[in-house]
């Protein structure tokens, strides 16, 4: 399977008559796009902003961010979600690179969105305070879960889903700057100069814990609570096959521009064919029920000895419940022989004293910690809120609160806030951008 | 205005004598004495006094020695407190660890101290102090100064104290996020501890796992019919307003709440604040989560004594460990008052 990525490096987005792309400037007509995004009838009050690297500007509630992205050949970018199903991860995508689609509610939040700052001490603790961002400040008619804690946030994330490729169809037929081939053939007859290599499979975690429908992340458009790991081509990650949903504290979740970018799976590619052999991707899921776990864990294990991997890495998409699905799967690849590293986050608490994970075993000798969910975070106000900042206190973010009666409320009365690190927009980054690593004191 | 510092040491660095003379008691002297001067030489605050006491005496009338510096401590000033180094020394180590968890505790002033990792005193105090990993014999003394001094320094200059491994002490048992300088990102830490481990060469993991704290099962309980047994919970159950406003995730708070009399739990009285899974059927029946009334149809059979008239709630989900340990401890001396000879605790 051969994918070709045509990057497109944005270094200004501004707002005019037409929408193009022209030496690295995106402009954007802004009343055609918010007509787009109202053509869904749920989107009651939509506007678009631009937030860059330096601007005063916080995000908040976070909701998603999507790489913009168009195929050459007409061909949706999220197949079976926005458009028809088809195999995702051969042949040509553009990029609109360095740039992201964030949707931000105008006014509710729930558990599971983010905060983002743009500048400040909390720019670098999200990857998208350092990109230049479209958003989407949005308002929908979804009375029913409108003070829901959990929210589907369902217009929402589809707009930005569809805002995303309409952006980039004004690269489709322009010639890329740059382009990135992903090729891997079949795992068999490789070569002896490749199979003498230790060969090594990518095992994710994506996260499927709700067992109502219209919360989890989706496979071409297939709720991952209803499935079992199976195997996959690491191009298809890259090409939209899966876009992220709308359940775990905020830090921990992987947005659908990490699954579009996941820079384990690139980091994986680079060292195939010099010191790994990279077999390919075993998807598997985060259900709750214990047997549930057991099972995807079972199905991993198998599969990685049946694919012959040496060794696998294995990265999870939350913390708590999840940290089972974790450790369990890493100690069934590691009873099969196959020799496992984590990649994760930890909940050490506000103190820091906690025990890391939920689960524990020894076997879990080799891990790569991105964060602590609840790390506490404390940042001066900002000029501008693209959104509503009261959402992070009154809403339950996972990161924010209302009332403490040590620490005052998340949100005060001068805009500056205190939070836990769970509410800040997939900062942990365990996808593999994480530039923070979890260290004794 | 210079800072202060006050240094302690043993008989022996204090230049008493050695092991004829460790049960030397108290002494305070202005002025520098032993590694004193080494470490007045380069911190960035001056050392007014330096202690000395014998080993044995600190060791036997513990106690007593430590009344004995804390009054002589009183009215001086100091914004930091030293002690050793100790290398592996076990007396001095515990010494050292015993007088600066005193001080610390007494005049809120940080300390500092250097010991050997094979000693009693980094296993009793590593958790409560800066403890520099320092060397095994006196040699090492000028390495162990310039640490211990390097590590106060940034704390006299208001700097930030990186990881353990970093700055040279031993782990106090907390653990934060660091962001590394070098920025490397997960996926190349990935890469080389994945080709490390699959190769066989040592490799270092960013999550040590914990030694399992795992906690006993109960003994049975021995006369069930007369047994008083009281409902805890970490499934959020509380009065329709939360009077504790427990946290629907990450929780540090807990209540209890009266069910003298109650056959069950109403929903519209009581709901789940809990975040962690669809609240719908324990807001219509709190008694999914919480079975008061089946526990009242056996309290009525017999089957046990009595339902004890309070139930405790807390909220699971993202709550850590060390806050529900804590929380524990704080409701065990109730129930213990209350008589309670066994709990039923639900989890969600």
């Amino acid at each position: 399977m051969k994918l070709t990525i045509g990057n497109f490096y944005v270094k200004d987005i501004v707002f005019g008559d037409e929408l193009s792309y022209k030496d690295g400037v995106l402009t954007i007509n802004k009343e055609e796009a918010l007509a787009f995004v109202k053509e869904d009838e749920r989107i009651t009050e939509a506007d678009l902003y631009i937030a860059k690297p330096g601007d005063k500007i916080r995000l908040c509630p976070v909701k998603e961010a999507i790489e913009p992205r168009v195929r050459p050949d007409g061909k949706g970018i999220f197949p079976g979600y926005t458009t028809d199903l088809r195999q995702a991860g051969e042949g040509t995508v553009h990029a609109l690179k360095n740039t992201s689609v964030l949707v931000v509610g105008r006014h509710w939040g729930g558990f599971q969105d983010g905060l983002i700052d743009m500048s400040g001490p909390g720019q670098k603790l999200t990857y998208f305070g350092g990109l230049q961002n479209i958003v989407l400040v949005a308002d929908t008619n979804e009375e029913f879960e409108r003070y829901e804690q959990q929210k589907m946030n369902d217009a929402l994330r589809r707009a930005g889903h569809k805002l995303a490729e309409y952006f980039a169809a004004c690269v489709k037929d322009l010639q890329p700057e740059e382009e990135e081939v992903y090729e891997l053939g079949s795992i068999r007859n490789r070569g002896e100069e490749v199979e003498k290599l230790p060969s090594v499979v990518y095992v994710m975690q994506p996260q499927s814990q709700m067992e109502a429908m219209g919360y989890n992340d989706l496979l071409y458009g297939w709720d991952l609570n209803h499935f079992l790991p199976t195997l996959m081509h690491p191009n298809e990650i890259f090409d939209g096959c899966i876009v992220s949903g709308s359940f775990m504290p905020c830090s921990s979740k992987w947005s659908t521009y990490d699954f579009q970018n996941t820079p384990n799976i690139k980091a994986l590619y680079r060292e195939h064919g010099k010191t790994i052999n990279f077999l390919g991707i075993i998807m598997s899921n985060l259900n709750v029920a214990l047997l549930q776990k057991e099972r995807a864990s079972q199905f991993v294990a198998n599969l990685a000895v049946q694919v012959g991997a040496d060794a696998a890495v294995v990265a999870e998409e939350g913390y708590g419940n999840p940290d089972a699905d974790f450790i369990g799967t890493i100690v069934a690849l590691e009873d099969a022989g196959v020799k496992v590293i984590g990649v994760t986050n930890e909940s050490v608490g506000r103190d820091g004293a906690g025990q890391p994970f939920v689960a524990l075993d020894e076997k879990c000798d080799a891990i790569v910690s991105c964060g602590n969910v609840g790390e506490l975070i404390e940042l001066p106000p900002m000029e501008t809120v693209l959104g509503e900042l009261e959402a992070l206190g009154r809403d339950g973010n996972s990161g924010g609160w209302d009332y403490d009666e040590k620490l005052g409320p998340s949100v005060r009365e001068d805009g500056s806030i205190i939070m836990e690190n769970n509410g800040l927009f997939c900062s942990d980054q365990v996808v593999g951008w994480s530039t923070k690593q979890m260290m004794d004191y | 205005m210079s800072k202060k510092a006050i240094v302690y040491i043993n008989q022996f660095f204090g230049q008493i004598g050695g092991e004829d003379t460790a049960d030397y008691e108290p002494t305070i002297h202005e002025g520098l004495i032993g590694p004193a001067t080494a470490i007045n030489a380069g911190l960035h605050a001056d050392v007014t006094h330096t202690i000395i006491c014998g080993d044995n005496c600190m060791g036997s009338r513990t106690d007593w020695a430590v009344e004995q510096i804390l009054g002589m401590l009183e009215g001086k000033e100091f914004d930091i407190f030293l002690a050793g180094p100790a290398f592996q020394a076990g007396r001095y180590t515990v010494a050292c660890g015993t007088i600066c968890k005193a001080v610390k505790e007494k005049f809120g002033v940080p300390v500092v101290t250097s010991m050997n990792v094979e000693t009693p005193g980094v296993l009793m105090f590593k958790k409560d102090m800066y403890i520099l990993q320092g060397g095994n014999i006196a040699s090492k003394m000028r390495q162990d100064v310039k640490a211990m001094v390097n590590l106060a320094n940034k704390i006299l200059d208001g700097e930030e104290i990186g990881p353990a491994a970093i700055e040279g002490y031993f782990p106090r048992g907390i653990r934060k996020e660091y962001f590394r300088p070098d920025k490397k990102p997960a996926s190349e830490r990935m890469i080389e501890m994945l080709l490390k481990k699959v190769n066989g060469e040592p490799f270092v993991t960013e999550t040590p796992i914990p030694k399992i704290d795992r906690v006993p099962i109960a003994p049975a309980v021995k006369d069930l019919a007369h047994a008083k047994i009281a409902l805890l919970n970490t499934g959020g159950i509380v009065p329709v307003d939360n009077p504790d406003r427990i946290q629907s995730a990450s929780a540090t708070r807990w209540g209890r709440y009266n069910i003298e009399g109650a056959d069950g739990l109403e929903g519209g009285v009581f709901k789940t604040v809990h975040a962690g899974f669809d609240p719908a059927a324990a807001d219509a029946d709190p008694d999914v989560i919480t079975p008061v009334d089946a526990l009242r149809a056996l309290e009525k059979e017999g089957v046990f004594g009595t339902l004890h008239n309070y139930f405790y709630t807390t909220v699971g989900t993202g709550t850590t460990e060390s806050e529900a340990s804590r929380m524990a401890k704080e409701i065990i001396p109730y129930l213990k008052e209350d008589g309670v000879d066994a709990c039923i605790m639900v989890s969600t």
